[in-house]
């Protein structure tokens, strides 16, 4: 099998007393969905946030794009290509839907700093802002501000960022949580595409969608990967359906 | 309630109105008072980029004041006396070369200042920018070579090629361009994708950051502009005063421009220019009747500050602004 695109080894992570990552391992491969499950409180949203960079591991290292990234800021992290979206969104309140996604394109094309001409001068990037809104179904919310719009909404402005940075890799926290039925099922069908523009690593409570979008599962529980492998595998393990899924496995 | 850019042109129109009418009546003294606002103004609209754009709510911008200050002084001086600064630069007062000077002095000011006070945030950093204002203030009255406690004398006011500054209405002009060019590059600022950023990060910086944004760059980058804006404001207020001492440096300075921001409106592009206009108005009607009159500006700033959250400007005008 090629490098994966990302790999974390040995990852460990403590506050205080507790140890919210106890020497987690995993790969990311091209073209794969990787979803990370696991209990309230396994530590889900802490590898996410260790392997983004706004958290310093403990242990361990991260690979990404074959070179190591552990010391690097979630800034440079990002401009190298990790695609992150948020367990609770984290949109710019004040503004409106094609404006957080034009700061994401600003980001991505590293003209943030530039002092003159218009946010909104290049008929090509506003056109491209529109596709990444069209693409999470807000066409119709382009001029809503951040803070006005319905939960569900905002999980998807969230995704309509990480798309606009054409990233390496997708770290998703939670991006069906709140969606409703309807939303989880289109936002499904959406990121199954979007595993061949970059692989996604998935953290997500609905198990429906798990098993559906993913080729791969690990299970995380308090801190230490219980099992990894294809959902089958995963669905038939006995410990992990002691630990963690009971009955909620979809048949 | 008007729309918010018809309230900027009246507030900028009629500034340059009262001045006219001052000058119609012969009444030097308002224009001078004018000229006053004006070079108030720019210093507040430089701290309200930092403050009202980047969230960074500097104690310290009286740094900058003076800095831009002490520049015209320090060059006035040596042109006075013929003696060149280190043996070595003639002394100036040449107001494009003062300028110059003040506007390099106060971004590099801001550059250090800001590296270090930028490290911290909330109220450490309120508390480290009006420390590094009191060391600058405290090395100035001990700057015996420029006059220590006393401060510094200019003779003549600096000159404008083809202007006399000497005429309060050509002062009051020359100040009221710089304001109006300062108030047009930071609204070129605010629509550029540098201030799509900027407001982003008061708001949201985790954000920003994941989007590969550093936001203690972006925060620098817009204290540098708004100390080297400030420090123009400085050197116009030297010219004007044709008198420069420590008192620039004092932290009442500071808090005047940040009453001059929050009064007329926090990030809002002509807050400041309100803020400075009913502070020198305040100042001279009730500074006339009563020494106390500080306690009539706080009263209104209570206000301000309880029932308008955009100022003054907020209360006046309707127009949703973005970030
Ligand atoms: N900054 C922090 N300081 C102290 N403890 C923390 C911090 N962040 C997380 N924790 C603790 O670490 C553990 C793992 O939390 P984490 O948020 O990663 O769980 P999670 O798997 O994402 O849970 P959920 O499914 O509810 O989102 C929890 O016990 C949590 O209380
Ligand atoms: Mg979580």
């Amino acid at each position: 099998m090629a490098d994966p695109v990302l790999s974390v080894t040995g990852l460990t992570k403590r506050f205080g007393a507790i140890e919210a990552c106890s020497d987690v391992s995993l790969d990311l491969h091209a073209g794969e969905i990787h979803a990370l499950i696991g209990p309230n409180g396994a530590g889900k949203s802490t590898l996410i946030a260790q392997i983004a960079g706004g958290l310093r591991p403990d242990a361990g290292s991260i690979r990404f794009l074959g070179r190591d990234v552990t010391a690097l800021d979630t800034v440079a992290r990002a401009r190298l290509g990790l695609g992150r979206s948020f367990q609770v969104s984290a949109v710019v309140p004040d503004y409106s839907v094609v404006e957080n996604v034009m700061l994401a394109l600003h980001g991505r094309d590293r003209t943030a700093f530039r002092p003159f001409g218009h946010a909104f001068g290049k008929r090509a990037l506003t056109e491209e802002a529109r596709a990444h809104a069209a693409r999470t179904h807000l066409s119709d919310r382009l001029n809503v501000p951040a803070r006005s719009l319905a939960h569900g909404e905002r999980r998807r402005l969230e995704l309509a960022m990480a798309l606009a940075l054409r990233p390496r890799a997708f770290l998703l926290d939670e991006p069906m949580a709140g969606l409703g039925q309807e939303g989880a099922a289109e936002l499904t069908a959406l990121l199954s595409d979007l595993r061949d523009e970059a692989p996604i690593l998935l953290v997500e409570h609905d198990m429906d969608a798990v098993f559906a979008l993913a080729d791969r599962i690990s299970v995380l529980v308090y801190g230490r990967i219980l099992a990894t492998g294809t959902p089958d595998e995963i669905r038939a393990d006995p410990q992990v359906r002691a630990a963690y899924l009971g009955d909620e496995v979809p048949a | 309630m008007i729309p918010e850019r018809v309230f900027n042109w009246a507030v900028w129109g009629g500034l340059l109105a009262f001045a006219l009418l001052a000058e119609a009546l012969g009444e030097t003294y308002w224009l001078t008072l004018a000229a006053r606002a004006a070079i108030f103004a720019i210093a507040g609209v430089g701290l309200n980029l930092a403050l009202g754009n980047g969230g960074l709510i500097s104690f310290g911008h009286a740094a900058f004041f003076g800095v831009g200050g002490y520049a015209v002084g320090i060059l006035a001086t040596h042109a006075q006396t013929y003696t060149p600064l280190f043996g070595l630069i003639e002394g100036t007062q040449s107001m494009p070369v003062t300028w110059s000077v003040a506007i390099v002095a106060g971004a590099l000011a801001a550059l250090v200042i800001g590296a270090l006070s930028l490290r911290t945030s909330g109220a450490y950093f309120i508390m480290i920018t009006l420390a590094f204002g009191q060391m600058f203030y405290y090395f100035a009255v001990t700057w015996s070579a420029y006059g220590g406690e006393d401060g510094m004398s200019i003779y003549v006011r600096g000159g404008f090629p083809g202007l006399n500054t000497l005429d309060p209405l050509h002062f009051f002009g020359l100040s009221f361009a710089v304001l109006t060019l300062v108030l047009l590059l930071v609204r070129m600022i605010d629509r550029s994708p540098f201030g799509l950023a900027l407001n982003a990060v008061r708001q949201s910086p985790a954000r920003v950051e994941t989007v590969g944004i550093s936001p203690r760059r972006l925060r620098l980058a817009a204290f540098v502009v708004s100390g080297a804006i400030t420090a123009l404001a400085g050197a116009l207020f030297a010219d004007l005063n044709r008198y420069v001492s420590p008192a620039m440096f004092s932290w009442t300075i500071s808090g005047e421009i940040m009453i001059f921001v929050i009064l007329g409106g926090v990030a809002r592009l002509m807050g400041p220019v309100v803020g400075a206009l009913v502070f020198v108005a305040l100042e001279e009607l009730l500074g006339g009747l009563s020494d106390y009159w500080h306690i009539w500006l706080g009263v209104l700033l209570l206000l301000i500050v309880l029932f308008a959250r955009g100022g003054i400007t907020g209360a006046l005008t309707r127009e949703a602004r973005r970030g």
